[in-house]
């Protein structure tokens, strides 16, 4: 074959490439907007016959409205408890001062190597037993299981990175451990802090097989609300919410694309 | 100096109290479940027995090997599309592609489940964009929805971002000159990526293939969300349905503890991973 018979085949090839990955990825995803904006859709007519927002409308009021707030509201006691509890662990782990501290870090690796299922079933038998089944308390005991394990992963890493030089410094010069880390290592881990916040909140935000199990029936965060509309072939109200779900994490993606490293990314996989 | 000391010693174990807290959360609301199941996988009607995974072999056995052949079905589709993605983004920059490829990280399973759902489903919106440009006939239903082909593909789209993440990662890290040298001998794309990348990243592209394969065998809202209540199941689907319909907490421990066996190499590699 010629030298530009080859590169004509390389581009088209590239280009085939191109638009596939384009509608694998999109297409799931389109049909969930088209969906969400469809207020008459017979089939088998391949566009709605009726477009509009009342759906998303639907949103701002009653259950799923409900379900949106009761959601953030866990998320944030969630990542304030997670990170609190995640910081002294992380530092020590970081600095190599943890007591067993092998022993410790598994334990916070063992809930990401191990199925979640069978375990929060068998938390919320534990949970009825200690009327923390059904109750928001019951919800975010089970969301710090993943958050812990995000945070003190994300925070060793922060702290790593930050390197003890200059907390030495401050040691030699006579200042306390605990004002070394209020005035050092805290302040310069700030970045990694916040990724961790952003990490741990998404996670409690998104999280369904826990909420599912220990949540119900009282407590509906909104995808255990997605899912409940979408098995009832409420198509558009579970769109809605699909798509309020991912909302945070696309654009996180598309405004802090250059800044997250690859290790955080691959956290964001488990949600 | 003894009372310099003496602050400290204070000090020290006031840092390690504080660690408490976090070892405590996990203890109850993950170590206690996970041994509590373990032990009702072997107690039913409060006695010590096996009959739970009796009741396991007769009613899920073939479930197990559905789940097995899914989850292997999903891990050779990620990876036979995730290595060669990966491969070609490192040797040919792509940013746009890269980028899109990285979105379904931040789609959540439960998420990926409903909308693998609606655009999937025989009359979903897949079936309704062929007829539209003329691919199938107007009202065509297509089959793959429903079944364990349909489970594959939405498995495959949630996992291939974090394959894709995890291979570009650690194709980059091969030195160009083993590229060059490839190259030198004539090697085309195809050939750098399995004579070079592959074999050079072989420990990351293990570590992969183990957590990939893990989390597809424990999934469950992706396929809870797919599934149309007849017809083999996956094993997470089981468990939720026997504990939450039947209250049958001894056989959904039992289930359980088949997913603890089949996660193990996962377990192994992470444990491996901290160890390092």
């Amino acid at each position: 074959m010629s030298v530009a018979g080859r590169s004509l085949l390389a581009v088209t090839l590239r280009a085939a490439l191109g638009t596939l990955v384009l509608v694998v990825i999109l297409g799931p995803l389109l049909s969930l907007v088209v969906w969400s904006l469809a207020e008459r859709w017979h089939w088998p007519a391949p566009f709605p016959q009726q477009l509009g927002l009342k759906y998303w409308l639907r949103m701002l009021q009653g259950d799923p409205l409900r379900a949106l707030t009761r959601g953030v509201t866990i998320a944030t006691i969630t990542t304030v408890l997670a990170l609190v509890a995640a910081l002294p662990v992380s530092y020590l782990a970081a600095r190599r001062r943890l007591p067993a501290g092998a022993a410790v870090l598994t334990l916070f690796v063992l809930p990401q190597a191990f199925p979640q299922l069978p375990v929060f079933a068998s938390a919320t038998v534990l949970f009825y037993r200690w009327n923390l089944a059904g109750t928001v308390p019951g919800v975010v005991l089970i969301h710090l299981v993943g958050g812990l394990v995000y945070a003190v992963w994300t925070l060793t890493a922060a702290f790593r990175a930050v390197g003890p030089e200059l907390e030495e410094a401050a040691l030699n010069l006579g200042a306390s451990a605990t004002r070394t880390f209020f005035r050092i290592a805290l302040p310069l881990a700030l970045p990694g802090v916040a990724a961790s916040a952003i990490l741990v909140f998404l996670h409690s935000l998104d999280e369904f097989n826990g909420t599912l199990l220990v949540g119900a029936p009282y407590v509906t965060t909104l995808p255990v609300y997605m899912y409940t509309a979408s098995l009832g072939y409420e198509l558009q109200i579970a769109s809605v919410t699909a798509l309020i779900l991912m909302a945070p994490g696309v654009v996180l993606l598309l405004l802090l694309e250059r800044f997250l490293r690859a290790e955080y990314l691959a956290f964001f996989g488990h949600l | 100096m003894s009372l310099a000391t003496e602050a400290h010693r204070w000090e020290r174990w006031a840092w390690v109290l504080a660690t408490l807290p976090a070892v405590a959360v996990l203890g109850v609301a993950f170590g206690l479940p996970l041994l509590q199941s373990l032990v009702a996988s072997f107690v039913r009607e409060g006695r010590v027995t096996l009959e739970n995974y009796a009741i396991v072999a007769r009613l899920y056995g073939r479930d197990v090997l559905y789940t097995l052949g899914v989850a292997g079905a999903g891990v050779t589709l990620t990876f036979g599309a995730g290595i060669h993605l990966a491969g070609y983004l490192r040797l040919r920059a792509w940013p746009w592609v890269e980028f899109l490829l990285k979105v379904p990280l931040f789609v959540p399973f439960v998420v990926t489940g409903h909308a693998m759902r609606v655009f999937l489903q025989p009359s979903g919106t897949l079936a309704l964009a062929l007829s539209a440009v003329g691919l199938v006939p107007s009202g065509a239903r297509l089959g793959i929805g429903e079944g364990w082909l349909g489970l594959v593909l939405a498995l495959t789209w949630k996992h291939l971002a974090l394959v894709v993440l995890l291979l570009v990662g650690a194709f980059r890290g091969v030195d160009d000159s083993y590229l060059e040298a490839a190259q030198g001998f004539g090697a085309g794309i195809l050939r750098q990526i399995w004579a070079v990348l592959v074999p050079m990243s072989a420990t990351s592209l293990a570590l992969a293939t183990v957590l990939t394969l893990t989390s597809m065998l424990a999934s469950f809202s992706i396929p809870l969300l797919m599934s149309r209540g007849s017809g083999p199941q996956m094993l997470m689907v089981d468990l939720y349905y026997r504990f939450g319909q039947h209250g049958d907490f001894g056989v959904a421990s039992a289930l359980g503890v088949v997913s603890y066996v089949m996660a193990s190499g996962a377990v192994y590699a992470y444990l491996r991973s901290v160890a390092r």
